[in-house]
């Protein structure tokens, strides 16, 4: 670990600008991320600022849906009587992820900017391109078995490791970021990016940004979503794949279906192909399994990944059958 | 003495389980010491070639450095001393990636840490060996004489004539130990004497490949270690890192502590080596055994041979006329292999036990019924008579109370809801040794009362050594277990085996019982009296007002042992539930029932049979080491990527033992517990596996994408 300074802001404002002064500096919010990180020398902030004394931690209902706290915890995002009957699917999909301990130390902010697992990203004897842009990726002819099939480019085929925001994507989120006295709100299908040619970048937020809050449009889903993830142990393991869905349907008719896949994609993977299939069809078995493989079209394996593709559309379909269940 | 009044045989609570919970237990890093520096490891990142330059200028200047010390600035070691897997920095030379290549001391981890990241090296490069598929197409014979090919009859000839075969690769992945408490060690001299802190699973093997390596007397060198976190072989030879505390801490002058860290324990102190081992079993219709053959290839270091013997089961299971156990192997640019949990019989039987599943499969027989058939009347291996063989009643008592006859026969025919369900067994077996050990009994009267001392140079990795002895202790001597006192893990302790191999409860808890009749029979001499009844040592000292008195035993195995073939054997029973969607699985069951001896501690013993359980779990679906062979390093390396089994993974563990008397292997009749545990686990999970779906995976771990 390089050696930093630690410092504790008292209000947003604060925390803002001591951001903005230090090129170097970062935010700690439970830390399960950014220590390790610093720990095994991928990060190297000079200055880490303790945002922990921030009042960000409510969860509440908002004429037009739920705002969680960007500073509360998983564990009582997940387990608030709000979100447990409201959006099951993010209790859920949240519960899914880490271990107990984790979770309880963990903020609603620091889960979406996670960065990705790829241990090629956390080994600094090997070259990667997200954290050294331009030595090259060592998973894209390496051990790439947990790795991308959608939206990667020989930059980069790292995943996205949070469940969190695989269901919070499926539900049309939005990020409520501050800055330098303006507020901005970031829709969740821009918020976190594809590699591209910078994969350094996960996200569109800028250095001196900080997220406040994230807020949920009201939703019909809470009778008809799930959240399906495959993981190599049944706790503390990342997706191999994971399915957040969620139907709205009138009698057996699908009005709309919102579904995102993690695991899969350095991004959440809105699965906007199997949605458009969906849309006014019966939910049917074989409706759901026209809709997973329009969506698995478009899928490219890499060299151990291509058990995906074939997990992804059964997962696909077992999360829309586990939602229409109910 | 009574039963009811006696200690062994009572599931006693750990007699250090309190100084553990309440963080007081001192393991090798938790000892004071005045003016302590701090020691970092740092490593090569190529796995084959030579160090060109080492720039350590920037490091130098970072606050708080004491010392770099390379391959440069080093003492010259004796790399013959006895320790594994080199990296002693005697040289340029790397032969694997993470070998150590120098060391920075400074006042605090802190700063050790730091600046070992500002140190640059270059390096030459050489092409490496670690494409182990591409290399296994041409391995070599092993240099080891026991791993020599074993014919027995006409060997794999034998095949040709079976009426049912089958002939099959089993692949097992490289493992890592990962104890708790990762390798650590503070070195203190005094004068031209050395104090190691060190976990160490053989105490005097530690203290004599250490003063060997430095060039010294093992008088000189001493080992502490009273508790050990874990060490499942992996601290049962020691690695460069031991020594190198002591060189750093003479070269700054001062107590130095190293600790490895979670990273650095993939490339610094060995790993179970991966396996290819073919199986052909060949039998005739109504299942018995023709042929047998178990050819394995692994690889090693380029430098040194580890191989763990996959064979060992496959010689002494079953009764075959013909057979062969053979093995090759590849030399490849990766850290010494080592011992590990069950060596060679837990992924050996994985490998046999899986086959003969498949028989039974194909045969369409219970599986059970084709072991019991097969049964050996005496050691295949070499002639001799069984000591005592719990194979078959393993098998009966563990199918009766596992449910057993609710299994289906047809595999994939259980289902409830979107789950299959599958129900597997196989079986396992371990050597039960006495390895030589001595004791010194001390005791004492104190207000009337007596109190004992056990003095041994034994170790107690955290599996209740210390208890079993107490417990022994307190029977040899007629005293309640509050007034012993163990002393163990010191190297100026009466010498003795290791916690290795399954010898250490055998060899310790004999040493101290030998030990314990031999006071007795001294204060009864003292005493000048004839007595009707035998007193204890305890009431000796108490009628006969002798304050102290104190003797030692030097104990061996019978000489008798040497005529048996003496084994703890084992059965186990798996049921798993596995998403048929998902292809995720869940052992919701497993029973493992133990023929072992005399069991000191029923609650001790049963935990470190789970505890074997557990790992064979985590063998069976989640663990496997991952090198990428363009560098040759681990793509796994930490707890995120090395999947160790969870609670969730694992449902209900029992474990039984058979009642057994066996007084042939040694006098208190213990055979060994500590790694039968883990023998044939990962096998009794795959049939289950197979039960359930009818897919059978010959490639550890199932992970659910194999089940697709
Ligand atoms: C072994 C292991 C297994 C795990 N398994 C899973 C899993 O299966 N699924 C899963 O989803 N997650 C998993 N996690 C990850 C875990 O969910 C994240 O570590 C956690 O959510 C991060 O939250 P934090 O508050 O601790 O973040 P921190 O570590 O504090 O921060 C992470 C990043 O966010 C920045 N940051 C924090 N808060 C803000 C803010 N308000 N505004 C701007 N920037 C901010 C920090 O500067 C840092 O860069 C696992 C973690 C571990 C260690
Ligand atoms: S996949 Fe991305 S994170 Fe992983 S090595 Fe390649 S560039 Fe780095």
């Amino acid at each position: 670990m390089k050696p930093f300074k630690f410092i504790s802001a008292t209000n947003p404002g604060e925390a803002i600008d001591m951001l903005s002064n230090n090129a170097e500096a970062a935010f700690l919010g439970g830390g399960t991320n950014i220590l390790d990180l610093m720990k095994e020398h991928v990060a190297l902030p000079n200055e880490i600022i303790d945002i922990g004394n921030l009042k960000l931690q409510e969860i509440k209902a908002t004429a037009t849906g739920f705002s969680l706290g960007a500073l509360a915890k998983n564990t009582e995002t997940a387990n608030h009587s709000l979100i447990r009957s409201n959006l099951p699917m993010l209790s859920k999909a949240i519960l899914a992820g880490a271990s107990a301990q984790i979770r309880n130390m963990a903020t609603n902010g620091g889960n979406l900017l996670q960065r990705t697992r790829c241990s090629y990203f956390y080994d600094i004897s090997m070259p990667c391109n997200k954290r050294m842009p331009g030595s090259g990726c060592s998973a894209l002819e390496g051990f790439n078995r947990m790795h991308a099939i959608f939206g990667w480019t020989e930059n980069c085929v790292a995943v996205y490791p949070s469940d969190m925001a695989v269901a919070l994507s499926a539900l049309n989120a939005t990020v409520k970021v501050q800055n330098n006295n303006a507020e901005r709100y970031i829709p969740f299908k821009d918020f976190h990016l594809l590699p591209g040619n910078h994969p350094e970048k996960d996200n569109s937020l800028t250095h001196s940004e900080l997220v406040t809050a994230i807020e949920i449009p009201k939703n019909n889903f809470a009778a008809n979503s799930a959240y399906v993830k495959v993981r190599d142990r049944s706790s503390y393991a990342f997706a191999l794949v994971s399915v957040a869905a969620g139907l709205n349907l009138k009698g057996n008719v699908i009005q709309f279906a919102n579904i995102a896949m993690g695991g899969v994609a350095h991004k959440p993977w809105r699965a906007l192909k199997a949605e458009q299939f969906l849309k006014g069809k019966p939910a049917t078995t074989a409706n759901f399994l026209k809709a997973a493989e329009a969506e698995m079209v478009a899928a490219k394996a890499l060299s151990h990944n291509k058990f995906k593709i074939e997990m992804g559309r059964k997962t696909l379909v077992n999360a829309l059958e586990l939602a229409l269940k109910g | 003495m009574e039963d009811s009044k006696k200690s062994i045989g009572k599931g006693i609570d750990r007699i250090d389980g309190i100084l553990k919970i309440t963080g007081k237990a001192t393991y090798a890093t938790d000892y004071p010491a005045k003016n302590m520096a701090y020691a970092v490891l740092f490593k090569s990142t190529i796995a084959a070639g030579q160090i060109k330059s080492i720039n350590s200028t920037e490091a130098e200047r970072y606050p708080g450095i004491l010392k770099i010390i390379t391959h440069e600035n080093a003492p010259k070691l004796n790399t013959k001393g006895g320790l594994r897997g080199g990296a002693l920095l005697q040289g340029p030379e790397i032969t694997f990636h993470g070998q150590h290549i120098g060391i920075v001391v400074a006042e605090t981890f802190e700063q050790a840490t730091a600046a070992a990241h500002l140190i640059k090296i270059e390096y030459n490069q050489k092409e490496e060996k670690i494409d182990f598929e591409k290399l296994a197409q041409t391995p070599i014979m092993p240099k080891g004489k026991e791993l020599a090919d074993l014919v027995r009859g006409a060997g794999k000839l034998a095949m040709e004539t079976a009426e049912v075969k089958v002939e099959e690769l089993y692949e097992t992945p490289i493992e890592h130990h990962h104890p708790m408490e990762p390798h650590s060690t503070m070195a203190v001299w005094e004068g031209d004497k050395l104090i190691l802190y060190n976990g160490s699973q053989i105490i005097n093997g530690a203290q004599t490949a250490a003063a060997a390596t430095l060039n010294m007397k093992p008088e000189q060198v001493r080992i502490i270690s009273p508790f050990i976190g874990g060490g499942f072989g992996s601290k049962g030879g020691q690695w460069a890192n031991l020594v190198l505390t002591a060189v750093a801490a003479k070269m700054v002058g001062r107590p130095v502590k190293l600790a490895l860290t979670r990273q650095q324990m993939f490339n610094s102190v060995g790993m179970r080596q991966r396996n290819m081992q073919k199986l052909s079993i060949g039998a005739t219709k109504e299942g018995k055994l023709i042929a047998l053959a178990h050819e394995t290839i692994s690889h090693t270091a380029v430098d040194d041979e580890y191989i763990e013997p996959c064979g060992d089961c496959t010689k002494i299971m079953y009764e075959v006329p013909n057979s062969l156990i053979s093995y090759r192997v590849v030399p490849m640019n990766l850290i010494l292999p080592t011992y590990t949990r069950g060596p060679g019989k837990s992924t050996g039987s994985f490998a046999l036990e899986s086959a003969m599943d498949e028989l039974a499969y194909k045969l369409n027989m219970d599986p059970i019924e084709l072991r019991i058939k097969n049964e050996p009347s005496k050691d295949p291996s070499n002639g001799k008579p069984w000591s005592s063989r719990t194979t078959v009643k393993c098998l009966k008592e563990g199918a009766k109370a596992f449910g057993w006859e609710k299994r289906k026969s047809k595999p994939g025919t259980n289902k409830i809801g979107d789950d299959l369900v599958g129900y597997g067994v196989a079986c396992g077996t371990y050597p039960a040794r006495q390895r030589d050990s001595s004791a010194i009994i001390k005791l004492s009267l104190r207000n009337k009362l007596v109190y004992a001392t056990v003095e041994i140079a034994a170790s107690d990795l955290g599996t209740g050594t210390n208890t079993i002895l107490a417990q022994t202790a307190a029977d040899g001597l007629g005293l309640p277990i509050a007034q012993i006192n163990v002393k163990l893990g010191d190297s100026e302790l009466p010498p003795a085996a290791g916690s290795v191999g399954s010898v250490g409860a055998s060899s310790f808890a004999n040493a101290v019982n030998d030990a314990c009749i031999k006071i007795t029979d001294e204060l009864l001499a003292k005493s000048g009296k004839q007595f009707f009844v035998r007193p204890t040592a305890a009431q000796l000292m108490v009628s006969e007002s002798i304050t102290d008195f104190q003797t030692r035993s030097d104990s061996k195995a019978p000489a008798e042992a040497e005529k048996y073939s003496a084994h703890s054997f084992n059965a186990n029973f798996a049921e798993v539930r596995i998403n048929s969607i998902t292809g995720m699985i869940k052992v919701t069951r497993f029973l493992a029932v133990t023929g072992a001896g005399k069991i000191l501690n029923p609650k001790t013993a049963r935990s470190q049979i789970i505890g074997g359980n557990v790992w064979g779990i985590g063998m069976a679906l989640t663990e496997e080491s991952i090198i990428d062979p363009r560098y040759g390093n681990f793509a796994t390396r930490s707890f995120a990527d090395y999947h160790v089994p969870t609670n969730l993974d694992i449902g209900r563990l029992d474990a039984m033992f058979i009642n057994e008397k066996d007084l042939i292997p040694n006098k208190m009749g213990v055979k060994g517990i500590g790694e039968v545990g883990i023998v044939g686990v990962a096998a009794a999970v795959a049939n289950a596996v197979f039960n359930a779906t009818g897919k059978r995976v010959r490639s550890l771990p199932i992970t659910p994408d194999k089940l697709l």
